[in-house]
């Protein structure tokens, strides 16, 4: 990444600094949304979209700034979506316990957090990559749990009906507040990503990842490093499980199933690691693929079950051809418009 | 061995821990049970079940994860498409006995088709990604995507079980005593013959790939390159040639376990993610690159499976994890990994 | 239990900086150290020469931590450091410089200052951004003007030549209040106005800064210390300051007949 000093003057609006221009655009855009598009489109397509990105974030957080891949980030998500239906209301009552939201809530996502720092001592002190293999494991591990235990999370079934508490008498999985909701959520986890990527913290960060022997011969504690890491992506996952959750307006086993885990790291692959707005980018790209394969695929005349066959092969062209997925693909592109434009400039020099 | 005696050595309080327990289970086995003892733990014939259906797992399991465990401690490449590759080895399987009606045929076959897929994954694919460990992991997730739709395409979603050949089909009576008759006599335990075929199989395979390992030159080479890469290169072999084997034998073991499984279990969509996890388990516990840790490993989690769904249905999994979760806490490169 | 300042300084004035007490490092059946007894003052400059292969590095990363010896002690200011990590060593005041710079390539010569200067400090998980006036911040500045890269301040660390990206190295084991220091190959690859550089940086020192100089160009090593340990396929072979070193016999015939740097 490119440098991350000089210190800011005071009284200016730090954190926006790091956000490259385009991204403003897309935002304003995005405020507006609800008057250009419909309402299945608000929910269904950029709802899901915020939220897979925020997950998808997460796991970026970790690769991209901490050189740990980490599948645990939906396993993170989907347990601070449980938390909210045992400790909430939902249509288990023999099993929720009915608290109020401003409880729920923030235990919720220290609870998941707490998990995904576990997870993450357990997976900091071996080479990179075994990460994958140890997340992957938990993140199995917990999913044959849950589908197993009725006492604390009702197994096969979950939880149904469970739903954002109405604040400010909204009702927030309406459209409209949801987009907002969403929108809102993701923005924040976007900023504070950013931010956190040009403090000490967020630098040191990178500093392990790039040579973690240097760094712990500078007197950094490379494990503790890690793991605090872990903490901090969890938060962000923890937020997008409980959205998810109401979005679904359910919480099951397969919520993070082996496939919805892998899907992260594909959404945050496609999308590119290098810059926070790539997880964003390739969850948009997921979800319209998501609801629209079936057409486009029945377009080219084949079944329209075959989605996961679309994804799979779409991945695999990225992984080849653009290791930095679309976001590298596009950099790359416009890099190369750059030079060709330098090219045909009068007079000019040509291009190196 | 010598692994085994350093251990010995230098734990003195584990070996002997270790040493108990192993009496201690021995015991449990082959004497038969006071009743005070079936009181307690039930019948000693469910525990006798359950053990051995622990240890048949294992070997179940040690097949899969050998091939992978070979493959990403000599090439550091995380094959998530190893559990595709069982269950498309189980598939093929099933279609070859089905087809000629002999069960045995299916197994050089599919170890030829099976090995054939691997060898063109190694060839084409990763030969290309040397070195982008990270990158050649992707792609075997985008290639276990890809195949799982492919199979269920092809095969369906149903269920599919190979039945074993007659001559292996049926209960045998094994020298376990599982309890004492009213009038005193001895009663033997009887257990599927199949499955201690396989058992029988397995560790035959398992000790023929450990020796291959030690003494052949091959085998040296690679346990060589499982310890540092360098070694391998300074060697002056063509590494990818030894890249190329390793990865198609891996394969192909991969693919008869999936035969081996189809005919204890069966096959359907999602097994290729439970294999794959099983493997993965297995080398997180056994340790990276290690026949004997996966053969340790493999039967550690059978036994564990087992006794867990028959003593503890709904905790099973937990048994599991926490088995995982204490090596990753004491001995983060597994019990027989190599200490990088 | 951190021991308090003044009980450093007490502690500092009396107990050796660096006293090593039968060090040996295995490496499977290799031996790369044995037997290695070595005592540094507070503030004394030694080098350590030996030709390639003798365990110099080794000794090094020893020191630093990367590895445990495989038996022998470590003592730093009077504290056993035999099995903290790196990171509480440096922590102590121990710092150490790369025979191949070890700096991030993809971060600004302030970036890379500024980490050094963090890692020394509390506050490394700080989510605050520093802002005009940090201290740290300061430190950091100052450093960079030390070693003369002012210009090159917001460049990236992997534009800059070699010989600034030595420069460079240095400043990051000056960070913080350094008590020893160890200097892996630094006139590796400089020109001989680097290296006059180098000798003046190294001899400008502040006085109760100690460190140890890995070097193969004698010139270097020999005109910045006051005693030369040397050592040979792991062991040590010869101790004494640097004229005797140099007239000795027998590490003319073994050393010094090799040519320089």
């Amino acid at each position: 990444m490119a440098h991350v000093l000089p210190a800011t003057a005071p009284g200016r609006l730090v954190v926006l600094e790091g956000i490259p221009a385009p991204v403003w655009g897309i935002g304003l855009l995005l405020l507006l949304m609800p008057a250009l598009a419909n309402n299945f489109v608000l929910f269904q397509i950029f709802g899901w979209s915020f939220i897979l990105g925020m997950i998808a974030l997460s796991l970026m957080v970790l690769a991209g700034y901490g050189g740990m891949v980490s599948l645990i980030q939906m396993t993170v998500g989907a347990l601070a979506g449980y938390v909210v239906a045992i400790l909430g209301t939902s249509g288990v009552p023999q099993i929720s316990l009915g608290w109020p939201w401003w409880l729920y809530i923030p235990l919720a996502i220290l609870i998941a957090t707490l998990f995904g720092t576990l997870v993450g001592t357990l997976a900091v002190r071996t080479e990179g990559i075994y990460t994958i293999m140890i997340t992957l494991a938990i993140a199995a591990a917990f999913f044959y749990f849950t589908r197993q235990n009725y006492t604390i999370f009702n197994g096969y079934t979950g939880f149904n009906n469970v739903v954002p508490p109405a604040l400010f008498g909204v009702d927030w999985r309406q459209p409209v507040p949801f987009y907002y909701l969403t929108l809102g959520c993701a923005t924040l986890s976007y900023l504070a990503v950013v931010w956190m990527a040009r403090t000490p913290f967020g630098l040191a960060l990178q500093g392990v990842r790039d040579n973690p022997r240097r760094m712990s011969a500078l007197g950094f504690s490379v494990t503790a490093h890690r793991i605090l890491a872990y903490s901090f992506a969890s938060v962000i996952a923890a937020f997008g499980g409980i959205l998810l959750v109401w979005q679904n307006a359910q919480v099951v086993p397969g919520t993070a199933g082996i496939p919805q885990v892998i899907d992260i790291l594909v959404i945050a692959v496609v999308g590119g690691l290098k810059r926070p707005i790539g997880p964003f980018i390739g969850a948009l790209i997921y979800a319209v693929l998501s609801v629209f394969s079936s057409d486009i695929l029945l377009a080219f005349g084949m079944s329209g079950e075959r989605f996961k066959l679309v994804v799979g092969l779409g991945f695999l062209a990225v992984v080849f051809f653009s290791p930095d997925g679309v976001l590298g693909l596009w950099q790359r592109w416009r890099a190369r418009m750059q030079r060709s434009s330098r090219d045909l400039r009068p007079g000019g020099e040509m291009a190196s | 061995m010598g692994t085994l005696q350093n251990l010995s050595t230098r734990h003195p309080i584990w070996t002997f821990v270790v040493l108990v327990l192993v009496v201690g289970l021995a015991w449990l086995i082959l004497a038969p049970w006071p009743p005070d003892l079936e009181q307690a733990m039930g019948r000693k014939r469910v525990f006798l079940n359950a053990i051995l259906s622990g240890i048949t797992l294992g070997a179940l399991y040690f097949l899969v994860a050998s091939g992978f465990t070979l493959v990403f401690g000599l090439m550091r490449n995380v094959n998530l498409a190893h559990g595709s590759l069982y269950l498309l080895g189980g598939y093929i399987g099933y279609g070859v006995a089905e087809v000629t009606g002999y069960w045995l045929l299916a197994f050089p076959v599919v170890f030829i088709l099976v090995g054939a897929v691997g060898l063109l994954l190694q060839h084409q694919v990763f030969r290309r990604m040397e070195g982008e460990e990270l990158r050649q992991t992707l792609v075997t997730i985008g290639i276990s995507i890809v195949l799982a739709d492919l199979m269920l395409w092809f095969w369906g979603g149903q269920s599919y079980q190979v039945l074993s050949p007659d001559w292996l089909s049926g209960p045998m009576t094994l020298p376990l005593v599982s309890s004492i008759s009213a009038n005193g006599e001895a009663v033997y335990l009887s257990y599927p013959r199949v499955r201690i075929a396989i058992l029988i199989a397995a560790t035959v395979i398992g000790l023929a790939m450990w020796f291959a390992l030690s003494r052949s030159r091959l085998g040296i080479l690679i346990r060589a390159g499982v310890d540092d890469r360098d070694i391998l290169a300074a060697s002056g072999v063509r590494i990818q040639y030894v890249f190329l084997a390793v990865f198609a034998f891996g394969a192909g073991m991969a693919g008869m376990a999936g035969i081996v499984g189809g005919t204890f279990q069966s096959l359907s969509p999602g097994e290729d993610t439970r294999f794959l996890l099983a493997s993965l388990v297995v080398v997180i516990v056994g340790g990276m690159g290690s026949i004997p840790g996966a053969a340790l490993g493999a039967v550690i989690i059978g036994l564990a499976e087992q006794i867990g769904l028959v003593y503890a249905p709904t905790y099973s999994v937990v048994f599991t994890f926490l088995i995982m979760a204490a090596v990753l806490a004491f001995r983060p490169h597994g019990l027989l990994g190599a200490q990088h | 239990m951190i021991p308090s300042v003044a009980e450093r300084l007490n502690a500092a004035g009396s107990a050796n900086a660096l006293e090593l007490r039968g060090v040996t490092r295995l490496f499977g059946a290799l031996a790369a150290l044995t037997d290695v007894t070595l005592n540094v003052r507070p503030g004394e400059r030694r080098a350590v020469l030996g030709s390639n292969g003798a365990g110099k590095t080794t000794l090094f990363n020893c020191i630093t931590g990367d590895f445990p010896p495989s038996s022998g002690t470590i003592r730093f200011f009077g504290e056993d450091v035999t099995r903290f990590p790196p990171h509480e060593r440096i922590r102590r005041g121990l710092r150490r410089t790369y025979q191949i710079s070890a700096l991030f390539t993809g971060l600004s010569v302030l970036d890379n200052v500024y980490l050094a200067c963090r890692g020394v400090s509390r506050g490394r998980f700080s989510l605050v951004r520093p802002r005009t006036g940090d201290t740290l911040l300061q430190s950091a500045e100052n450093l960079i003007e030390a070693v003369h890269l002012q210009d090159v301040r917001d460049r990236l660390v992997g534009e800059l030549s070699h010989g600034q990206q030595r420069q460079l190295e240095i400043a990051l084991a000056l960070a913080g209040a350094p008590r020893f220091i160890l200097f892996d190959e630094p006139a590796a690859g400089l020109s001989p106005k680097e290296r006059a550089e180098l000798i003046e940086i190294l001899t400008s020192m502040p006085k109760h800064i100690g460190f140890i100089i890995i070097e193969h160009d004698m010139d270097v090593a020999l005109r910045v210390v006051e005693n030369v340990t040397m050592l040979h396929n792991g062991r040590i072979f010869k101790e004494g300051p640097p004229e005797e070193i140099e007239s000795d016999d027998e590490v003319q015939e073994l050393y010094l007949g090799h040519g320089h740097g």
